[in-house]
């Protein structure tokens, strides 16, 4: 095990490389440099400037400011925020975990949804219930993600006004968070994040669920299901055990690959939601041209990602033997 | 007893793969309906400015007509009963001291409602001018205005401006699908053809592009250009943008194909008979991507589509005056979350963008279908 995520690591490094140097040189061509933004910022004093300047060595050649910058981040300085005067990591940081959180409920959720439906589709295939789930789920792949919860707000405030119940609807904590106990705090963090991160997963689900129904249908004829039935292995054990632990091996093998999207799909919540993740703070930051943040966040997001991906290998090799991880 | 003559049965021709994939496409009512729409959807976006009462954005500044409600179109005379001109009501807006909301209530004035009628001036394609509009209600009484979905935040006819955005949405999306399906072709193949550095550094391209998650990554590319550009520069920078960030997919399976083809007999041959590299290239093995290509760009359509949506829903798609689905959708979370219940209307270009994505997947289900053997029947 260790081995194998060691080997991972040594050959996530040339990606992780590249990335930087790509997202560096994208920066690079925006029009001034680094601290143009800053210039034109009164609240930044001249030596401020100065400071900078020599920090991340703009005087010199352009490669070494990709090192010198490369350099700072090894050392988890990533630079100022000019919108924020404050480090890139302390503005970055509370905001990605608050964005992990609904990354990670709605993936929950997603599988919670996906696999079942996948699972019964399979079982009662062109069945009534499989038809209208089918037609439900084609319905869903046209939905964009925003417009999805757009239409879940409209009714939410409806069912609202009608009912007077409080259903939150944006934001991550109501006005007297402060004043509640710790599981208080929870509680209402989770009533805050269940609706956008159902939304989320709702919206993607539609298209795992077909992914998994077709797998199933394909493992589902093939001999080793047959030999199972033959022998008077419990229908349970052969939908769970000889069928679904082998249909759903791409899907695993995918999950590495899903998390970008699921990330990029979290923004779209986010931003309808007021939720106060990542891209909010990102689509700010395109306007007050804060580009230390941008560089900064997207360089965390990828080094996460990798980790992401080795995860899903790991859990690969636990799902099919013979995958060997050693 | 009668012995019937063998008929003769005509001779079988062989069919290419296209005659086949047709035939089995002829089969398929859903992608044949998907089709359809689509069709109906372009010919909507062409004729936008004529179908649409207003030009793409006319608004009047004295009388502020912000998100004005849905005009719903009389038929009959409220008195008589008797069918008569369609009209609609004028409506008058009035600040409600309670709530401290604009509403809107229709007087007895009647607009009556024009076919055929002149109005603003516009160009169909960019190339034929016209200033015919399908309905409208005149330019005697400019207070009186047909909002058929309503108005938007500045008080356009929402109608107007979803016609017009027809026209962006339906054309980024295929736009990037197409640029991005060249650059894709061109790095695959040339990753395969050249082999060595160029393909090391070309997959790695790709591994890199696919490591950073697409929204942020369009997030950074966008900052790199200044906020207020030209909106036609920024309908072009969206398009650059989808496709430069989606061609990774295509070129790593071009690669793959490719190198597995080099090896097959038909490309020795051709080498033999002293065919070019590029020949051999151009001519035999990229041919051999047709059908993955087809059906790469049926699916990969209105997944760019949604895509630009949510770009310009975002704020960094298209700016004004143009608009898009998205950019129209994105005035929904104007004033909050508890104005929507206000205005419901400003949700309907969702359902466009809903029906267009469903329509290009019928067509790129069927298309799939048709292309694929063991689908056959």
């Amino acid at each position: 095990m260790i081995p194998f995520l060691l080997r991972r690591l040594v050959q996530s490094i040339p990606t992780l490389l590249l990335a930087s140097v790509l997202i560096f040189f994208v920066i690079q061509l925006a029009p001034g440099d680094f601290l143009t933004p800053a210039r034109l910022n009164p609240g930044i004093s001249p030596e401020q400037l100065e400071n900078l300047s020599r920090n991340f060595g703009l005087d010199r050649p352009v490669w070494e400011q990709y090192l010198r910058w490369m350099g700072n981040m090894l050392q988890g300085d990533f630079g100022l925020s000019f919108q924020y005067q404050q480090p890139v990591l302390d503005v970055v940081w509370p905001r990605i975990k608050n964005s992990m959180w609904l990354v990670l409920l709605s993936t929950l959720l997603f599988y919670a949804i996906a696999i079942p439906i996948g699972v019964y589709g399979a079982i009662r295939q062109n069945s009534l219930g499989d038809k209208s789930i089918n037609v439900v789920l084609y319905f869903l792949l046209g939905f964009p993600s925003f417009f999805l919860a757009l239409i879940v707000i409209y009714f939410i405030l409806l069912a609202r006004d009608a009912t007077g119940l409080d259903i939150p609807v944006g934001g991550m904590t109501s006005n007297n968070y402060d004043a509640l106990s710790a599981p208080g705090r929870v509680w209402d963090v989770l009533k805050h994040l269940i609706i956008p991160a159902v939304v989320l997963a709702v919206s993607d689900a539609a298209g795992l669920t077909r992914v998994i129904r077709g797998q199933m249908l394909e493992v589902m004829r093939s001999d080793y299901v047959r030999t199972a039935r033959a022998k008077g292995v419990s229908e349970r054990s052969v939908i769970w055990k000889h069928t679904f632990r082998n249909g759903i091996l791409p899907i695993v093998a995918g999950i590495g690959g899903l998390l970008p999207a699921a990330i990029s799909g979290a923004g779209f919540m986010e931003v309808v939601f007021a939720y106060p993740g990542v891209t909010p703070m990102l689509l700010t930051a395109i306007g007050t041209q804060d580009l230390y943040l941008i560089a900064g966040f997207n360089v965390i997001t990828t080094i996460l990602l990798i980790i992401g991906n080795a995860i899903s290998d790991l859990l690969l090799a636990v799902v099919d033997p013979r995958v060997k991880v050693a | 007893m009668t012995i019937t003559a063998p008929t003769k049965a005509p001779r079988a021709r062989g069919q290419s793969q296209f005659s086949v994939a047709w035939s089995q496409f002829r089969k398929n009512r859903l992608a044949q309906i998907g089709g359809v729409f689509l069709i109906l959807l372009y010919l909507m976006a062409i004729f936008g400015p004529f179908l649409a009462p207003d030009g793409l954005s006319t608004y009047s500044t004295t009388n502020i007509t912000r998100f004005h409600p849905p005009t719903p179109i009389q038929f009959r005379d409220p008195e008589t009963g008797a069918f008569t001109r369609p009209f609609v009501y004028q409506y008058g807006q009035e600040l409600n001291l309670d709530t401290f909301v604009n509403e809107y209530r229709p007087t007895d004035t009647r607009c009556p409602i024009y076919f055929g009628v002149r109005g603003d001036e516009y160009r169909l394609l960019g190339l034929i001018p016209g200033n015919i509009h399908l309905f409208g209600t005149g330019q005697e009484s400019p207070d009186c205005n047909v909002y058929l979905m309503g108005g938007e935040a500045l008080g356009r006819d929402l109608f107007t401006r979803i016609m017009y955005a027809s026209q962006i949405s339906l054309t980024i999306g295929v736009g990037a699908v197409l640029i991005s399906t060249v650059i894709g072709l061109l790095m695959g193949a040339m990753a395969a053809f050249f082999g060595g550095i160029v393909d090391t550094l070309i997959m790695r391209l790709v591994e890199v592009l696919s490591a950073i998650p697409g929204l942020f990554l369009l997030i950074m590319l966008r900052s790199v250009f200044p906020q207020d550009i030209n909106p036609i520069f920024a309908l072009y920078m969206i398009l650059g943008l989808l496709a430069l960030i989606s061609w990774g997919g295509l070129a790593r399976v071009t690669r793959g194909q490719l190198l597995s083809v080099r090896e097959l007999d038909f490309v020795s041959a051709a080498q033999a008979l002293g065919a070019g590299n590029s020949r051999i290239m151009i001519r035999h093995m990229l041919p051999t991507m047709t059908t993955y290509v087809i059906v790469g760009l049926s699916l990969g359509i209105p997944a760019a589509i949604l895509g630009e949506s949510g770009l310009s829903f975002l704020g960094i798609g298209a700016v004004e005056p143009y608009v898009s689905w998205g950019s129209l959708l994105a005035q929904a979370q104007e004033g909050g979350f508890s104005s929507i219940t206000q205005r419901p209307w400003v949700l309907i270009p969702g359902f466009f963008i809903v029906f267009t994505v469903m329509a290009f997947q019928l067509l790129g289900d069927g298309l799939r279908d048709a292309f694929d053997p063991r689908k056959r029947s």
